[in-house]
């Protein structure tokens, strides 16, 4: 298993806050409330709960990847 | 169900508060065709997996007063506002003015606020008779508070804001011409509070979105800040409102579940995300749309072009996606919930209602740890002819 990479589109965000409640240490907002990445490449204990941040984004605007290869936007664990 | 014979919609609730018996079964088809209570035709989605994806859709419009899209009730305006241009890129471009008071940050800082409130409504109720009626005693006046507190209405004017709200909020339960008053009493109200905000700001939303609309001209005009304001000011009371009381009675209702919950008061978030799910307020009138072309459902099913498109929130009870949908889990993970919706017209003050349901589900269970209905669940009275459907009264003994 590869590193674990977190992006998210700001641009998409509509500041549902519901990443930052999940995964305070990964995920904030700036000050318009638009999703910020604070941990590009946050722990391996953490990936069931990023796969969860990614699935419940409203508008799909997290993803989680590995080794080059999209893991978790939105698909089943 | 039949699903090309026209079924009226909102579907009758269940006697208890529990999980309406068409709510079970509606899924056998991916699309029903039902009448409105103005007895115009609409599609439902029923699927969660489908109705998930076209929240995501930009061939179902959100501007339902610019196209021929069917009313919810005859003499309701609610979402229709020609005026206001609720597609993307406008909308987005507005809506990102109004979020950055919804941020976490922002949140969380107005929850020593919302605790405080809860304190003193229970203190009244603690000093009152018994039994108390949970909707009038706290339900109501919680969300009221937090989002006049938010917004900066002042206190001599709340009683009044939600007289004209309660009228304006009405389907079919008042006069047409009632409903037409409170809507414009309410509209001149907001007229009068933006002005006297803009003459001496304060440390408020409007006093910011004003700010922040002069700042950035063109993002917000006058008008589409009052409308942004009237909206937030109906979505922050009724819809919160409802869901306290509900979730309470549905919570009493079980008391093994309430004991379990009581005894592991660190549940309180699931146990309000599983409450939210399993919510029995609400129905998916909020969602119309209207469909700019056909569109295809994962079965192959087809959204005809020009249908009015209810997205169902009673996809919340999904067996495909939420295991044993019909268990109130109070620890259920992946809890994906459709009660706030998706995509970009996702629930503005979702983080907001969260909190306040936490502090006042949290806040009762502490204060009082006998609270039980004081009536059977079957007899709680629903109100008539409302948009949303709470209960009307909930008698609570502690």
């Amino acid at each position: 298993m590869g590193a674990l990479r977190v992006t998210a589109d700001s641009s998409t965000c509509v500041t549902s806050s519901l990443c930052v409640y999940r995964l305070a240490q990964v995920f904030d907002q700036d000050e318009q409330g638009r999703v910020v990445v604070l941990d590009e490449n946050p722990p391996e204990g953490l990936r069931r709960e990023l796969l969860r941040a990614a699935r419940g984004c409203p508008t799909g605007s997290i993803r989680v990847e590995e080794a080059g290869e999209g893991v978790g936007e939105g698909v089943d664990e | 169900m039949d699903s090309s014979c026209p079924v009226s919609y909102p579907f009758p609730w269940a006697p208890a508060p529990d999980i309406p018996e068409h709510w079970r079964t509606m899924r056998e088809n991916p699309l029903l065709h039902v009448t409105l209570p103005s007895g115009d035709p609409a599609v439902l989605v029923t699927r969660y997996k489908d109705v998930r994806q076209l929240f995501a859709d930009e061939r179902l419009s959100r501007n339902t007063s610019r196209y021929p899209a069917s009313r919810i009730s005859a003499n309701n305006d609610l979402f229709g506002d020609p005026e206001i241009d609720n597609d993307p890129p406008r909308y987005l471009e507005e809506r990102s003015v109004v979020m950055r008071a919804f941020s976490a940050r922002r949140i969380e800082a107005l929850r020593p606020v919302v605790k405080q409130i809860t304190q003193e409504l229970m203190d009244a109720m603690e000093a009152g008779p018994k039994p108390a009626e949970l909707m009038e005693a706290y339900a109501y006046p919680l969300p009221i508070l937090v989002i006049c507190h938010m917004l900066g209405v002042p206190p001599e004017d709340r009683a009044k804001f939600r007289s004209l709200i309660d009228g304006y909020l009405s389907v079919t339960r008042l006069p047409d011409d009632e409903v037409e008053r409170c809507r414009v009493q309410y509209w001149d109200y907001l007229s009068e509070l933006i002005a006297a905000k803009r003459a001496e700001p304060g440390d408020d939303l409007i006093s910011e979105l004003i700010r922040v609309s002069q700042e950035e001209p063109g993002k917000l005009t006058p008008y589409q800040l009052q409308h942004w304001v009237k909206t937030l000011l109906i979505a922050g009371y009724v819809t919160t409102a409802s869901q306290i009381g509900t979730s309470m009675a549905v919570l009493l209702h079980r008391p093994e579940v309430a004991e379990d919950l009581k005894a592991n008061l660190e549940l309180v978030p699931s146990a309000v995300e599983e409450l939210l799910r399993f919510q029995i307020m609400g129905t998916s009138l909020g969602s119309l749309r209207y469909a700019l072309e056909d569109i295809e459902l994962l079965d192959g099913t087809v959204i005809p072009k020009g249908a009015t498109v209810m997205l169902s929130v009673e996809s919340n009870m999904d067996d495909d996606v939420f295991e044993e949908p019909l268990t109130l889990d109070i620890r259920r993970q992946d809890n994906h919930h459709m009660t706030f919706g998706a995509g970009i017209h996702f629930c503005a003050g979702a983080a907001l209602a969260r909190m306040e349901l936490q502090e006042a589900t949290d806040g009762l269970l502490r204060r009082f740890p006998n609270l039980r209905l004081a009536v059977a669940g079957e007899e709680l009275e629903r109100p008539v002819g409302g948009f949303l459907a709470g209960y009307a009264r909930i008698p609570v003994k502690w």
